[in-house]
């Protein structure tokens, strides 16, 4: 006789969840070409986590722009929910600080919301991409760095600060990432970029306790110069 | 007395790999005491299957011996030291035969030792403990997760001894316990509630009616296994791993 263990008396418990938050340079300086590129290389992001199965159910992605201000254009979304873009304005200074807190602010209201209803979730990541230097608040580029920088120190933060162009601020850039030089992107492949940022957060979507996933630095070399 | 069953199989994501199944179980009985032992190998751990296995069958060897003392001792301290000495000892000697580092045999640890009238419960990590008393499934042990889900603390971690938990109690009005490895937990354990899924009352109790004669491969056994292989090792990716011990009914 099979021992009688229906569909009541299992638990279905969510997809531990791997929030990423795109943090993106729309000045004014980004317009043409690389605004172009870098909404085709989020749609292919979309794309990608929809087509893996791990990081399909995993992934949850939102994304903040800045410009001479910073707006959250993304909530935290699961891959069907997320909106895909035609097109997204680039105009205005470069306020990398306040899009940089807009964002963390966005990731602990997730973390807390993930809390709050129990589902369990991986280190966040953290995508900060720009061509150019900021020109916001000084003391919000300020706070941004040391909000970065301690949750990096404190390893609640995986953060992969990219330039865009020749005119990036590499320098501003480091200052986000203690343990990791940032990347400027080869031309303009974006594409290359968000391939490999998907695959990378399955392979977090796979990871068990005790799995240390570190970022696949020879993928890397596909889209950015090292 | 309590009849005991215990199982574990190799996860999805371990057989799509080719690697090897990181989950441990073992029973032991002796000295009017019996134990049984579970321990999820760490997956960044490239021997941690060895490591469970050397931690269950050291764990099962102490709870036995030290049972007595580890009931009544009022310093919990002592006992959490005492426990993880002979765990690192059995590991340390695994660790020089197969020319590894103490890192590379990181697992959890769980444990649950009876005797006629008295338990002991150890918890190192991530999986679940949980109890029948008085006809009410409690959660013992949950999951020690930290703040991200690949995160927990193994026997090898610096702070194992801080993280154990030691529980104990009297056997009266408990029906049975159950163990479990996080990938089991996934269809057995609520997060959001933090309680356990009703399906451990039944597996508890089917391993309660068991019958007793000892025969080679015992049906109720295979039809616990069948659970696990098909409606728990479904739901995960992960390896899953069980041990029950109920009192024969």
């Amino acid at each position: 006789m099979a021992l009688a263990i229906g569909a009541d008396d299992l638990i279905e418990n969510p997809t531990p969840r791997v929030p990423v938050i795109l943090c993106l340079d729309t000045s004014g300086s980004m317009m043409g070409d690389k605004i172009r590129e870098l909404v085709r290389g989020v749609n292919l992001f979309y794309d990608a986590i929809d087509e893996d199965d791990d990081a399909h159910d995993a992934a949850e992605v939102s994304i903040v722009k800045f410009n001479s201000e910073a707006s959250l254009i993304q909530d935290f979304s699961s891959v069907e929910r997320l909106q895909r873009r035609d097109a997204i304005d680039a105009t205005g200074g470069t306020a990398l600080g306040e899009g940089v807190n807009l964002a963390l602010d966005t990731l602990e209201k997730r973390k807390s919301v993930y809390s709050g209803a129990g589902v369990l979730y991986y280190q966040p990541w953290l995508v900060l991409m720009t061509d150019g230097q900021p020109n916001g608040s000084a003391v919000e580029l300020e706070r941004a760095v040391q909000r970065v920088t301690d949750l990096v120190a404190q390893k609640k933060l995986t953060v992969f600060p990219i330039g865009i162009g020749t005119d990036a601020d590499m320098d501003v850039l480091a200052k986000f990432s203690p343990n990791r030089p940032p990347l400027r992107l080869r031309g303009l492949s974006f594409k290359e970029f968000f391939e490999w940022l998907s695959k990378s957060v399955s392979r977090v979507s796979r990871s068990t306790p005790g799995d240390t996933v570190k970022p696949d630095l020879e993928g890397l070399a596909g889209w950015a110069e090292l | 007395m309590f009849n005991e069953f215990h199982y574990q199989v190799r996860g999805r994501g371990h057989e799509l790999d080719g690697t090897r199944g990181q989950d441990r179980t073992a029973y032991l009985s002796g000295r009017g005491i019996q134990v049984l032992c579970l321990a999820d190998g760490a997956g960044s751990a490239s021997q941690s299957e060895f490591g469970a296995q050397a931690v269950v069958e050291e764990g099962c060897a102490l709870l036995i011996e030290q049972f007595g003392q580890f009931d009544t001792s009022a310093d919990a301290e002592q006992a959490r030291q005492e426990i993880l000495e002979r765990l690192h000892e059995r590991l340390a000697g695994v660790g020089r035969r197969l020319g590894c580092t103490f890192a590379d045999l990181a697992s959890t640890f769980l444990a649950v030792a009876v005797s006629a009238e008295r338990f002991v419960v150890v918890h190192i990590g991530d999986g679940v403990i949980g109890y029948v008393k008085n006809g009410e499934l409690r959660v013992v042990s949950a999951p020690d997760n930290a703040e991200f889900a690949n995160q927990t603390t193994f026997v090898t971690s610096p702070d194992a001894a801080s993280s154990t938990r030691l529980f104990r109690g009297a056997t009266e009005g408990v029906s049975g316990f159950i163990l479990m490895s996080d990938g089991t937990s996934a269809s057995l354990f609520d997060n959001r509630s933090k309680t356990l899924a009703p399906a451990c009352a039944k597996l508890i109790e089917a391993v309660a009616v068991a019958p007793t004669r000892q025969v080679k491969s015992p049906e109720h056994k295979k039809r616990l296994r069948r659970v696990v292989d098909t409606r728990l090792r479904e739901a995960t990716k992960d390896d899953c791993s069980i041990g029950i011990l109920a009192r024969r009914s």
